[in-house]
């Protein structure tokens, strides 16, 4: 039994198909799950190739899918036998929205593709997440953050000059979040018109709108400087974007872009002479004077520790601050408030932490109804609801291997 | 393939300031957010690059802006010690799609011309300070009573429950959960992942939290409050790792971790002879013997147009498959600073690119890291829309942009024009939409209240 759900949430109503192998893709999934849609996870819908790699083995908590699938119904279909296939078309045309990241080759093979499940449902909304767009000649490979980190363009530009380039992973996000807002926009699109379609989303796309102005400012400017990194020391203004070590080791950041606004408090706190002709105009800060402001920024930041920054930043409310490691988001109690971060008391494994909800929302907030569910924990209850088979049936496909 | 200035040809011309004469942006729009009206009272980059989504779409988006130099942005003149140009770029690509408002939230006047707009909105969206929101009489509790169907979206720095009061831009958030300090070699500094990086997702987060509040407002009848503050968004962000940060409290997520350790060399970047070249092989050993063999047949043939020189010096890479330190999955894992060191001067050998082909060809995945050069110049970008062409007003020529990221198989995005000039549209949406007669309009531009 289903116990019904008090009614506010953003997406009541709305059953989703998830056909989804990678974290990116299923978080997109999860994420229309947290906000009330009934996601209905098919385990393994097709083989991912390579498959993902997953963080280290032996710890005592699947972590991972816990996060990317929380919220969600598992169903475990046999694909192998005719009967399996069929079940998950008749799924497919029930449901308002299918979310996949697998190869459409894959998935048309099986009848799942976007013109097969039209033809049965003509306003389903379809999202498909692919590697580097579904045009192109390069549109089959591997749906693989890495490989679209690579071809942005953006790694060789993170680190210090002379450094290998830098993969921090978080481009597939973009995508997770860009996937899910285009199904809501369809799914409103719908709601007023009664029109589905089929909506794409990229790891390429993610990754280049995530590497957004620095590419932007590439594209206008056509510079060779914009394509390799610019050493911490040679930064254009001295009081944004550029990091200054403190006197424990801790880095310090500054964003400060306006600083006409800022010098005369940055020069108080650091002890410089706010009146120094060098540094007496926005461009003599960012222009003739920039390095020599930098090297005065840099010593004097070395001279404290960054607790006393950090105190006088608030205290004199300073767009500056000290750059944490993730204990301070895993222990901030603003972010447990926030819901950023989730403390959930597991009956055997105790207390855990988990990713919370990044967008509050007063009337339709995003849930934790369930943690991940069990492989196949909900088969029998989806395809009785849903596509309305007898008990009898059900049993029957059970005991020849099509459900499980 | 192109569907930039697909439509209202001429694209943002801006000369609409001196009456009632014809506004690019002003035509109809088509898109699955047509007919939504958005306020858009956003500055710098993660409240704009949120309204920009939805007026890719569709949606009439409104910026408002002080008659005084209006956003901030609009005054940026350098990117990285380099002028930024014959065109803002950094202003008119988020800012693109939409109409400008001038008005003077500092008087009467302007105050109530914001609430008659919110009035006949659907979305107020803004990434100022709760201060300055205050001030202007545009809380949510002020416009919600006016307006109770009315998407309130704030794109703060902190979230609703932060404790943190001073002024939030993407680094200093960015600094605080934690993205920045596992970035690199060890010892390296800390690595901010991009300029805006953090506001993107802000502004991702944003679009997606307003579509969410409009779709539930279609069986509510209300509108509502969200919040995607740069804190949410970036921890959102950090998820691959933060997650596992949070399920294991191992130093290993939090700190930085040299190539030259991985959890499995297989999956690691390399230098290839001319560029770096990631490598994205499961640590399996039906895979290592094909990457095996793949590497040694590239090392050996003679007949490849790539030749670095320094191939026939290095070690036979067939011999890495019979190599005990790597015989199976555990012990490559094991052993990874050391098979790093061996991949290393075998894939040093030859350009990534010859890499790449030859890997690919064996069905292992690889790519050479490139930078935005190749980028603007893949087909994959333009073919499917992510970079566009687009006539630009400032400079009378076409430029290059970002183009759209999200697509729709029936109701594509548009690129209609680029950024307003400030104030272009104060007049008309006056007159068309808030009713001021030309009098009264007049009477607002002599006081100072509009532009």
């Amino acid at each position: 039994m289903t116990p019904s759900r008090p009614s506010a949430a953003a997406l009541d109503g709305v059953v989703v198909l998830d056909l989804t192998t990678r974290f990116w893709g299923s978080m997109a999934a999860a994420l229309l799950a947290d906000f009330g849609a009934r996601v209905i996870l098919i385990e393994e819908p097709c083989r991912p190739s390579p498959p993902a790699e997953l963080p280290a083995a032996g710890a005592r908590w699947d972590y991972v899918h816990d996060l990317v699938h929380r919220n969600k119904k598992s169903c475990v279909v046999n694909r192998a036998t005719e009967r399996g296939r069929t079940v998950v078309r008749e799924l497919a045309a029930r449901v308002d929205v299918v979310v996949t990241d697998c190869p459409e080759a894959d998935l048309a093979a099986v009848g799942l593709d976007y013109a097969s499940v039209a033809a049965a449902r003509s306003d389903v909304v379809y999202a498909v997440g692919s590697g580097l767009g579904p045009k192109g000649p390069d549109r089959d490979l591997p749906a693989l953050d890495e490989l679209a980190a690579a071809r942005t363009g953006m790694m060789p530009l993170l680190p210090q000059p002379g450094q290998p380039p830098v993969y921090a992973g978080h481009g597939q996000m973009y995508t997770a979040v860009m996937l899910a807002y285009a199904v809501v926009v369809a799914l409103f699109h719908r709601k007023r018109t009664g029109e589905g379609q089929r909506v794409d989303a990229s790891l390429l796309g993610g990754n280049m709108y995530g590497a957004s102005l620095d590419l932007q400012a590439y594209l206008a400017i056509g510079e060779d400087r914009l394509l390799a990194p610019v050493a911490r020391l040679d930064a254009g203004n001295p009081m944004s974007g550029v990091l200054y070590p403190s006197a424990d080791g801790l880095w310090i950041a500054l964003t400060m872009p306006d600083t006409d606004r800022w010098w005369p408090l940055l020069a108080e706190v650091t002890g410089l002479d706010p009146a120094d002709p060098r540094f007496a105009t926005h461009d003599l800060r960012c222009g003739a004077h920039r390095l020599e402001l930098i090297a005065a920024l840099d010593d004097a930041f070395r001279r404290r520790p960054a607790a006393e920054w950090r105190a006088a930043f608030t205290e004199r409310q300073m767009s500056a601050d000290v750059i944490e490691d993730y204990r301070y988001p895993a222990e901030d109690p603003s972010a447990r408030d926030n819901r950023y971060v989730l403390d959930l008391e597991d009956a055997s494994l105790g207390r855990l932490r988990m990713l919370g909800f990044p967008i509050f929302m007063t009337d339709t907030p995003a849930r934790l109804r369930a943690t991940a569910p069990r492989r196949g924990q909900h088969t029998a209850e989806v395809v009785r609801e849903l596509l309305g088979y007898p008990e009898r049936a059900i049993t029957e496909m059970e005991r020849e291997g099509v459900l499980a | 393939m192109s569907t930039a200035a697909g439509s209202g040809a001429g694209g943002g011309n801006g000369g609409a300031s001196g009456g009632g004469g014809g506004s690019g942006t002003a035509t109809a729009s088509a898109g699955p957010l047509a007919g939504i009206r958005v306020i858009d009272l956003t500055m710098w980059f993660q409240g704009p690059v949120a309204g920009q989504h939805l007026a890719d779409l569709g949606a009439e988006v409104i910026h408002l802006e002080s008659p005084k130099g209006g956003d901030l942005a609009r005054g940026v003149r350098s990117i990285k010690a380099l002028a930024i140009g014959d065109w803002n770029q950094y202003f008119q690509v988020i800012n693109r799609n939409k109409k400008s408002m001038a008005v003077d939230l500092n008087t009467p006047d302007g105050v109530e011309i914001v609430h008659r707009l919110a009035e006949k909105s659907d979305v107020f969206l803004t990434n100022l300070s709760a201060k300055a929101l205050e001030k202007w009489k545009v809380t949510y509790d002020e416009l919600a009573w006016i307006n109770p169907r009315l998407v309130y979206a704030l794109g703060s720095g902190y979230g609703p429950f932060g404790r943190i009061t001073k002024p939030s831009f993407d680094m200093t958030v960015q600094a605080l959960v934690g993205l920045m300090s596992r970035q690199g070699e060890p010892d390296e500094p800390p690595i901010y992942l991009g300029m805006g990086s953090g506001d993107a997702m802000g502004g991702m987060m944003a679009a997606l939290g307003i579509m969410l509040a409009l779709y539930a407002r279609e069986s509510t009848g209300r509108g509502q409050c969200l919040d995607a503050s740069l804190y949410g968004a970036q921890t959102f962000m950090a998820a691959p790792t933060f997650q596992a940060y949070l399920a294991t409290g191992s130093e290993r997520y939090s700190r930085q971790v040299s190539r030259t350790d991985p959890e499995n060399p297989l999956w690691n970047i390399y230098r290839a002879a001319d560029r770096w070249l990631f490598l994205c092989v499961p640590n399996e050993d039906g895979p290592w013997r094909t990457l095996c063999d793949t590497l040694e047949a590239g090392r050996r043939d003679t007949g490849d147009a790539y030749d670095a020189g320094g191939a026939g010096g290095t070690r036979d890479a067939g011999a890495l498959a019979g190599d005990a330190r790597f015989a199976d999955p555990a012990a490559r894992r094991a052993n990874a600073t050391a098979l790093v060191a061996e991949l290393d001067r075998v894939i040093a050998a030859r350009p990534a690119a010859a890499w790449t082909e030859r890997l690919t060809r064996a069905g292992l995945a690889a790519s050479p890291i490139v930078t935005f050069k190749d980028l603007a110049a893949d087909p994959q970008a333009w073919e499917n829309d992510y970079l566009l062409k687009t006539p630009c007003e400032e400079v009378d020529r076409e430029v290059t942009i970002r183009g759209l990221p999200v697509g729709f198989s029936k109701t594509p995005g548009t690129v209609r024009s680029l950024g307003p000039q400030l104030g272009q549209d104060t007049e008309l949406i006056l007159f068309e939409t808030l009713g001021y007669d030309w009098d009264r309009i007049g009477e607002l531009k002599a006081g100072g209240t509009i532009l």
